[in-house]
């Protein structure tokens, strides 16, 4: 077999040449993982990752402790599907329009230049002993899908595609808990005409896991995508989300919120191209930082010349040092090339505001108390719409949070 | 852009007059003088470099210094992360220095050769005193009107004719004040000490692939020195012009503030139209003190090239302020309209503790100019202020980005940062792109970003409107104000481009 060598290979990267190459990988792995080669493992000297240093954070490939499963408690009415790090267990029964099913000699991996550790998972999903894993939605599915991924040992890839009918709908949630020194998930979705999916994502990974969710999506006219994502980061955590509107009047939301404490890392990144008129992104991202934490926020709009016109885009993020010491990094992005849009994009961070601290604390709220009350508020709006049946759990999750750093 | 361009209704009919004005086909500095030109031999090597040395009459330590930096310089790559696209300069095929052959600085103003007066007078700069006094040539009085006031700006013009200063003027007046202005090459044979203190102490020799170029082969420039306490009698400025073909200008400029002083300094560029690409990679480093002040103007004409996209300056430049003072202020205003690719970011250290960065940017690109300009405010001490203003225009085929650094140190406690920055896309073949950094590490930090629309407040509009003003008259009234944020902070002595540019506002922006 035969790939592109990498260049000065640290030994995480000769690890995954070894893990790659005792595949036996299917020609479109095989184009991923020549694409993964061309940057290697990401680094501070690559634009895309000048905060986020994949590569020194994983110097090689080793079982580490990880982070306990925060217990969330499923809608009864869900589906589960559960990766253990290398396969997948999939429920026997599974609700009329929902079709879940392995397949080998995946399609090739179109953006794996772009998201260097999307190629990387897409890649290694035979090593997993699982091809990748197609998901397709054929009808509005009542019952909401969950997938939950824990565990690997010193590392864990997968590859989900999930294929959204013409007027169909998935409720979707998915938990990433951990449990190997270095992950690469990379899920992919398709959204028909007129589709919608709902997506919440919860993460979590202990400070010595690094960890790189990467998701495409790719949305036909007047199809709708809803993402709402809450992040707890690990030593690198990297929450990827690269979305296209390919046909008239799609609609985006993608919210997330990042809790970061002494010693963790989150970054999110989110890329979206507005290829057809009429399109419509809302993001709204929120972010509370421990000292010694690192929350880091790219966003990026573009809006590519006469396709994009009428485009309609709004994005902010907001995040909280909760004492100094805390890094907040973002870098909220606008690439026009239409003279007839609105793109909008606003970025503040520092504390809370000592007005909203003072009032209640005259109405007799203890300070810590006080303080806490409104990171959480803070915190909580970007969550509103995340799937009912996790909603307040997650609320419940950035509480606990809270309660851990001594807010109150 | 052709005049059938289709342009969305929202955008005000004088902004589009304004840009259109500003097309190559308009570009009144294009003309070439003829003179005598000494060259040295084309190409960058050791040699290049101890000749231009030589030339100077440097002291050793000099030579040493740009050597250093040329050996660093080789090992460098050239940056790529601009949202520019050019063809890479061949380093080897351009001259690093060309001079008027009858020498460099002139003993008298009636010694520099009459071409070259010309040329300065052509482009509206006079360089005789008792003209700019009498008030006979145009600038001063152009400048005046701009103003709207009676007194006449006196300002002192140091001439930098491809690669020698051929003219500093007000020199004597100001020595009276203790300001030293003077080209850098006499600086360093006239006041090693002082250059040898500042000079690569904000811009290090190694700082980035075009300032260390710079480093090595710098040929001239201004510098400034301001003593403790005196305020600056009158305006500085320095005029570029590259005239020599196949030649790169490499200017560097130092300013320095002592403690509790002030100056206010302007630099303006132009360069004839040719069809070849030529290089400016100018270094420009400002050192505030204690309580000092510096103010810092550009217009920047360098030829754009042709609508299609032929010729026109490569201008990637350094320019970097250091606050190093309590209470030191640096401001840069940058009216940029010229050449076809631009790579700038005139930034600010603040270092000393209630230390104050300004930026203010009003950049229009046309043709096929590419722009990716912006700033850095790094703050270090405690109370440390930024503000930022930058309003870009995009006409023709042409891209302009807006790219900035606001970076928060652990230490700088109460820091705070203002940062707005509009685009305006006219027509639908031009790109407007928004590319700032924040970097936070003070929950007692403020920073604001704003890049909205800018939408007229309803408020404004019906305060301005219930006076009896018409609609339109009240948001001709209104959007004026919006620009002349940036244009309130420019001396306008050169500055007739930035005159029409007055009439620019980014209603219709896109983000």
């Amino acid at each position: 077999m035969t790939t592109t060598a990498l260049k000065n290979p640290s030994e995480a990267e000769r690890q995954l040449t070894d893990l790659f190459s005792q595949q036996k990988p299917e020609a479109s792995q095989k184009a991923a993982f020549e694409a993964f080669t061309r940057s290697g493992l990401p680094h501070r000297r690559m634009e895309q990752w000048k905060w986020t240093d994949v590569r020194q954070a994983v110097s090689r490939l080793a079982t580490v402790d990880t982070a306990a499963d925060t217990s969330i408690e499923l809608p009864s009415d869900a589906i589960e599907l559960r990766f253990d790090g290398s396969a997948w267990t999939i429920p026997d029964k599974l609700s009329e329009g929902l079709k879940i099913f392995a397949k080998s000699g995946g399609h090739d991996f179109a953006q794996a230049d772009a998201l260097p550790l999307g190629a990387l998972a897409s890649s290694m999903t035979g090593h997993s002993g699982e091809d990748m894993l197609m998901i397709e939605v054929s009808a509005k599915v009542d019952q909401p899908l969950v997938l939950t991924y824990h565990g690997g040992g010193a590392a864990a890839f997968s590859r989900v595609v999930f294929v959204v009918r013409k007027d169909c709908h998935l409720d979707l949630f998915e938990h990433y808990s951990g449990g190997a020194g270095f992950s690469a998930f990379l899920a992919e979705f398709g959204l028909a005409e007129n589709a919608s999916v709902d997506r919440t994502v919860l993460q979590e990974s202990s400070r010595e896991e690094v960890t790189a969710i990467t998701t495409t999506a790719h949305l036909d006219a007047k199809a709708t995508f809803k993402q709402t994502a809450l992040s707890f980061g690990g030593k690198l955590c990297r929450m990827e989300t690269r979305l296209e509107h390919q046909g008239e009047g799609a609609e985006a939301t993608l919210n997330g919120a990042y809790l970061v404490a002494s010693g963790f890392h989150t970054d999110f990144t989110t890329h979206v191209t507005h290829g057809a008129e009429s399109c419509v992104t809302s993001q709204l991202t929120k972010g509370a930082v421990a000292d010694g934490g690192r929350g880091v926020f790219q966003g990026k709009f573009l809006v590519p010349r006469t396709v994009g016109q009428f485009t309609d885009a709004e994005m902010q993020h907001q995040a909280l040092l909760l004492e100094n010491g805390a890094e907040i990094f973002a870098k909220p992005e606008l690439e026009i090339y239409a003279d007839d849009v609105e793109c909008e994009h606003g970025n503040t961070s520092g504390q809370l505001d000592d007005d909203a601290l003072f009032y209640m604390q005259q109405r007799g709220i203890p300070k810590p108390e006080a303080r806490a009350l409104l990171t959480e508020a803070f915190i909580a709006e970007a969550l509103g719409d995340a799937l009912k049946g996790v909603r307040d759990q997650l609320i419940e999750a950035t509480r606990r949070f809270l309660r851990n750093q001594g807010s109150n | 852009m052709p005049d059938d361009v289709r342009v969305k209704d929202s955008i005000d009919k004088g902004t589009v007059a304004a840009a259109k004005a500003l097309e190559s086909e308009n570009y009144s500095a294009g003309f070439k003088t003829d003179i005598e030109t000494e060259y040295a031999p084309k190409g960058l090597n050791e040699e290049v470099i101890r000749f231009i040395s030589e030339k100077k009459g440097e002291p050793s330590w000099m030579l040493d210094w740009r050597l250093q930096a040329y050996e660093r310089w080789q090992t460098m790559d050239e940056p790529d992360w601009a949202k520019v696209d050019y063809e890479k300069v061949d380093y080897n095929d351009i001259y690093y220095y060309a001079a008027p052959k009858q020498g460099a600085k002139y003993e008298s103003i009636d010694d520099v050769p009459k071409e070259i007066l010309e040329t300065y007078e052509k482009l509206g700069i006079p360089l005789r005193e008792a003209e700019v006094l009498l008030g006979v040539e145009g600038a001063a009085d152009t400048a005046a009107e701009a103003r709207g006031g009676d007194q006449k700006p006196r300002v002192a013009v140091d001439a930098v004719f491809d690669s020698v200063s051929v003219a500093t003027t007000f020199r004597k007046e100001l020595e009276k004040a203790g300001v030293i202005f003077m080209s850098i090459s006499e600086a360093l044979r006239e006041h090693p000490d002082l250059v040898r203190k500042y000079l690569g102490s904000v811009v290090p020799q190694s700082d980035n692939f075009f300032a260390t170029l710079n480093s090595a082969v710098f040929s001239d420039g201004t510098f400034v020195y301001v003593p403790e306490g005196v305020r600056c009698p009158m305006e500085l400025s320095t005029y570029f012009r590259m005239n020599a073909e196949n030649t790169g200008q490499f200017e560097r400029t130092l300013i320095v503030a002592d403690k509790g002083s002030y100056v206010s300094y302007l630099e303006g560029c132009t360069a004839p139209m040719r069809d070849e690409n030529q290089l400016h990679a100018a270094v420009v480093e400002l050192v505030a003190l204690e309580d000092a002040e510096i103010k810092y103007s550009t217009v920047q004409n360098w030829w754009p090239g042709d609508e299609n996209g032929k010729g026109g300056i490569f201008n990637f430049v350094t320019k970097r302020g250091d606050c190093r003072g309590a209470r030191s202020k640096i401001s840069w205003t940058q009216v940029e309209t010229g050449s076809a690719v631009t790579w700038k970011y005139p930034s600010c250290i603040l270092r000393g503790d209630d230390s104050q960065g300004e930026f203010y940017s009003i950049a229009v690109t046309n043709g096929r100019q590419m722009a990716d300009t912006g700033t850095k405010m790094i703050h270090l001490g405690k109370n440390t202020r930024s503000r930022i203003i930058s309003k870009g225009i995009s006409a023709g085929r042409s891209d302009n980005t807006y790219r900035g650094l606001v970076s928060i140190n652990k230490k700088a406690e109460k820091a705070r940062n203002f940062t707005q920055c509009d685009s305006l896309l006219i027509g639908g073949d031009c790109g407007a792109h928004t590319v700032p950094y924040v970097e936070n590490r003070r929950a007692d930090a403020q920073l604001e970003h704003e890049a909205t629309t800018t939408k007229l407040s309803e408020d404004q509009l019906f305060y301005a409107r219930q006076r009896g003003l018409g609609e339109e008259e009240a948001v001709a009234l209104l959007v004026n104000g919006f620009v002349r944020e940036v244009m309130q902070h420019l001396p306008m002595e050169f500055a007739v481009e930035a005159q029409s540019l007055l009439k620019v506002s980014l209603e219709g922006s896109v983000g």
